[in-house]
């Protein structure tokens, strides 16, 4: 591709993304995110798997249980904890930024 | 290309058992996780860890590395021989594709070689997607910008070998943008398989910190600092904007700590958000015999205590 062509994207937001597309974009099987979602370990709305739409915040929470159950042999719920606490850390955060304070 | 030393970047001796091996894995991991390590280098180091572990806790992987790596020091330019890795059965082919952009090109050339790429999501023939955050001025949501990203990216080549791309691209930042939206680019993600459709890029905006404004989805937040007349009397300040300097009316009798709400001036997006003022009342120093002067006066004159409210 040329240097000077100019990209334009198409802007995201909220749930946007499928089940195929959150598995690319993470690298993960479908049947490993399927079986978190059963398992009340990934909240998603829509209630068939076709129908399941993911948000960016699932983007990351996929990609941390992964690594967190790969890294340290977690399980699955074990993972999910942390996940549920990097995702209330992520929230302080945030409101300390707008706040001025970080 | 730099040879990479595992063994030293996982602090274990070369004939440390898997055990070891993974232990000293887990604590390091810990240690530089992205998300809670203080270090300052976190997220490369936890990179390099990755690659290391990736590497050494593969039994196969680890027996070839070991037998090219014999005789290398870490830094030392190194190239491996061609078909250095014939005598080797590779059971997990390839990289993993979210996975490799992260990894070095050292890596890629020993193990980006092993034939087809990793099973998985791109077994049916699309390609990866490619996820990365971009970081913005505040002032590029005001003004669209363009803004040049590099990525490095796996691609198979016509020997089935996994080699990484760097790629350069030109992207345009539309007005309006805030944080955490994600920019879709269709088609410039990691290439198919065969006649696969190319994965997509995503790119996930964030902005840099300013010294001054803040954002808050579509709002924009700013402290504003009043002299003690313009809070008492009321006044119309000048507010810098990055779109320019916009006229403030403060309401007399404004406190320090209050927050005024001026609709439509913040992120101009549709709808456009709201601009956010705190007040902040700074004090004149009393520094000149003049200004002690006004201050007595004002003690002298004005019946007001600030601690009758919360003394009661």
């Amino acid at each position: 591709m040329s240097d000077d062509v100019i990209l334009i994207g198409r802007i995201e937001e909220g749930a946007c993304f499928t089940l195929e597309e959150l598995c690319a974009a993470c690298a993960l099987e479908q049947e490993w995110v399927i079986r978190r979602v059963e398992e009340g370990l990934f909240p998603v709305s829509g209630s068939a798997a076709a129908e399941w739409r993911f948000n960016r915040v699932a983007l990351s929470r996929a990609r941390r249980m992964r690594e967190i159950e790969r890294d340290f042999d977690a399980v699955p719920e074990l993972a999910a904890l942390v996940a549920d606490m990097l995702e209330e850390m992520d929230e302080l955060r945030a409101r300390l930024r707008r706040a001025g304070l970080a | 290309m730099e040879f990479k030393d595992y063994y030293h970047e996982l602090g274990v001796a070369r004939d440390a058992p898997a055990e070891e091996v993974k232990k000293a894995y887990r604590k390091l991991a810990r240690k530089y996780h992205p998300d809670v390590s203080k270090e300052p280098d976190a997220e490369k180091r936890m990179k390099e860890l990755n690659e290391a572990y990736a590497v050494l806790s593969d039994p196969e992987k680890r027996a070839a590395y070991d037998q090219l790596g014999r005789g290398y020091r870490p830094g030392q330019d190194f190239r491996p021989p061609p078909d250095w890795d014939a005598g080797f059965e590779f059971s997990e082919r390839g990289v993993p594709g979210a996975e490799a952009a992260d990894f070095s090109d050292f890596f890629a050339e020993l193990f980006g070689r092993m034939g087809e790429p990793a099973r998985g999501p791109a077994a049916h023939g699309r390609g990866g997607y490619h996820h990365a955050k971009i970081l913005l001025d505040l002032e590029d949501a005001y003004t669209g910008a363009t803004r040049q990203i590099s990525l490095r990216m796996p691609r198979i080549d016509a020997n089935g070998r996994v080699v990484l791309d760097t790629r350069t691209l030109n992207v345009k930042i539309p007005r309006g943008i805030r944080e955490g939206q994600i920019i879709r680019l269709a088609g410039q993600g990691a290439a198919g398989l065969g006649k696969g459709k190319a994965g997509d890029l995503l790119l996930e905006v964030h902005f840099k910190p300013h010294d001054r404004l803040r954002a808050d989805g579509r709002d924009l937040l700013l402290t504003l600092p009043v002299a003690p007349w313009e809070a008492a009397l009321g006044a119309v300040v000048p507010v810098n904007l990055p779109d320019g300097t916009l006229k403030v009316r403060i309401p007399a009798g404004a406190q320090s700590g209050s927050e005024l709400r001026v609709r439509g001036r913040g992120i101009p997006s549709d709808p456009p958000g709201d601009l956010l003022l705190e007040i902040r009342v700074v004090l004149p120093p009393a520094s000149t015999p003049k200004a002690c002067e006004l201050y007595e006066t004002m003690a002298r004159e004005m019946p007001f205590d600030p601690r009758r409210d919360s003394e009661a």
